[in-house]
């Protein structure tokens, strides 16, 4: 005789093995059978109701600290900005107002937003901020899509009409017929109830209602319900009040959840210095916390700090000495200081912790290549190749010989056909075209050279490798007009070049004989 | 190994002028080491990959239904 598990009893405990698809379906068939509770005393049916919805929420949660992503209009129309120009060391929107003796980008490369790249990207990093709308609209591409129109057309939207579509039966809580009032009466359901519109549905308007009704029947005593509120203030872009909302919440109960969110909203209203203050009194609270270290950390390394950055995240690795991006941050930092050796040790240390993906072993090739490890250099970046997930990554792979063919064993053919390869891949590759351009030239096509050089220049106006080499170029071809003009904004992107110096000083002798 | 005498020794010039032309050179872009990915936007990135892949099967089938 088979004795059968009690079905809600199976659930939770595929719940608990996370094995949402399958604790889904179980909750699934005993609403079917029961869709109402025929015995009030026994809540069955609203268990399996409250355990679908936590397993659905489970299913695409995400950390809601980490995601951050500004649309067009929020960037470009701001309005909690005080002043148009921020003095020096107060704004994340100057780069460059504070160098903390960080490298230039001769030696280390740009984003866009014009700071040193780092080790890590979050959802957040990868946009930075264009300086004009033209800027805007053209080039951040983040994680292959363009950037949104505002927040609320965002990824997420995306994702949750996505997954209503890909359900035959319709969404499994019909959001416009449900009677918030009632499920904010009940504490028991109303929370899993938030989150399973919040991140499921991704529909925050209804998710503020029902949280405003819930913070009122608990008397504006849950902190939970305020930071819950702060959220949907923040997703629609409401900084104030989210701000009040949280501060609130801190009053009734210190979180470090709290903390993380309410220095988000101020990092939003581009007020570095007053998160950092903030991390400083979550840290008096909860000393040592990792995550605070750690936002500490990013802020000064997005003020272009990368010292004090390096700093915290030191002390993160004495708390946590797994913590995946303070060690590439610290790696890729002593790579860009002439120290491959040592971002090597940090490199490794991520491959004996398991980290297993294309990124890491080419980092770890570089380094190889850099520290003069020859044997392992070329076996890393076959590794990187077989890891690799899709073309933009296969064209920065591909980058990386001419590193070792063309400033290693002067093999211009290789370096050449890499290059070809990387543009194949990913035909925006800035850093491909100047140097095919430079490789060009040296083969004697300039024209074919000039061509490749104002394409970088207009695919990255942000690096100045490609103006300086198109303003050599015109120079030596006789168009001192346009080697002006390349000139100058090669000093725009990276006002402490010499030779760009040198090169627009020559050319206003010339100018001033004409 | 005995040592040769070499029948050639090395010339400083102590006098005259010496030259020296700085001429720029083109430059290459640097190596640039690639960040890791936080595991929030790995998922996000997972995450939009299969709904685009679920919504092209759905769409697929909506086809060859209407066919």
């Amino acid at each position: 005789m088979e004795v059968t598990m009690d079905p809600l009893f199976l659930a939770w405990s595929y719940f608990r093995r996370r094995k949402l698809q399958q604790c889904s379906d179980i909750c699934t068939k005993i609403l079917q059978e029961n869709p109402y509770d025929q015995d009030p005393s026994l809540f069955i049916s609203e268990a399996a109701w409250s355990l679908k919805t936590r397993a659905l929420t489970e299913m695409v949660y995400i950390d809601e600290v980490e995601v951050d992503q500004e649309g067009i209009a929020e960037m470009m129309l701001d309005e909690s900005s005080i002043a148009q120009v921020a003095r020096p060391g107060t704004s994340l929107r100057l780069p460059g107002t504070s160098q903390g003796g960080g490298p230039t980008p001769a030696v280390r490369p740009m984003t866009q937003s014009g700071r040193p790249i780092t080790g890590f990207v979050r959802p957040s990093t990868q946009s930075g901020r264009p300086g004009t709308m033209e800027q805007a609209i053209k080039t951040p591409r983040t994680a292959s899509t363009a950037r949104p129109v505002t927040s609320a057309s965002g990824r997420f939207i995306r994702l949750g009409t996505a997954s209503m579509l890909t359900n035959p039966d319709g969404p499994f809580i019909n959001l416009s017929r449900l009677n918030l009032a009632k499920y904010s009466q009940k504490p028991n359901l109303s929370r899993t109830l938030f989150e399973y519109i919040f991140h499921h549905e991704n529909d925050v308007k209804n998710a503020l209602d029902l949280a405003a009704q819930a913070t009122e029947h608990a008397q504006f005593k849950d902190w939970w319900w305020k930071v819950q509120l702060g959220k949907c203030y923040y997703r629609l872009g409401l900084y104030r009040e989210a701000e009040k909302q949280f501060r609130s919440a801190l009053n009734h109960q210190e979180v470090v959840d709290t903390y993380l969110y309410l220095a988000k909203v101020y990092q939003r209203l581009d007020q570095p210095i007053t998160a950092l203050n903030l991390f400083k009194q979550g840290l008096d609270h909860f000393p040592g916390e990792v995550t605070l270290l750690t936002g500490i950390a990013r802020i000064h390394e997005e003020m272009n700090n990368i010292s004090s950055a390096t700093e915290y995240y030191k002390d993160v690795l004495k708390q946590d000495n797994t913590h995946v991006e303070a060690i590439a941050c610290i790696g890729s930092n002593h790579f860009y200081t002439d120290q491959p050796e040592i971002a090597l040790r940090f490199y490794r240390r991520l491959l004996q912790m398991g980290v297993y993906n294309c990124q890491l072993y080419s980092n770890l090739g570089l380094c190889c290549f850099y520290a003069q490890q020859y044997d392992m250099t070329l076996s890393s970046f076959e590794r990187a190749l077989v890891l690799v997930d899709n073309d933009e990554e296969q064209a920065d792979v591909c980058l990386l010989y001419p590193n070792v063919s063309y400033n290693g064993i002067g093999d211009l053919t290789l370096a050449y056909q890499c290059f070809k390869l990387a543009l194949a891949f990913n035909n925006d590759h800035a850093e491909a075209y100047n140097n095919l351009a430079v490789l060009e030239l040296r083969k004697g096509r300039i024209e074919q050279s000039k061509a490749f050089l104002q394409t970088a220049a207009s695919l990255a106006p942000h690096m100045y490798e490609p103006h300086f080499n198109l303003s050599i170029l015109s120079e030596k071809i006789g168009d001192l007009q346009s080697s002006y003009t390349a000139a100058q904004k090669s000093e725009d992107a990276f006002p402490e070049h010499v030779d760009t110096q040198q090169l627009l000083k020559q050319l206003r002798q010339h100018f001033a004989v004409l | 190994m005995p040592e040769v005498k070499s029948i050639f020794r090395e010339v400083l010039p102590k006098q005259g002028q010496l030259s020296m032309e700085d001429v720029p050179t083109m430059v290459l872009c640097k190596p640039k080491l690639l960040p890791l990915k936080s595991v929030t936007l790995e998922k996000l990135e997972k995450m939009q990959m299969e709904a685009q892949e679920a919504v092209k099967q759905q769409e697929l089938a909506m086809k060859e239904q209407s066919q």
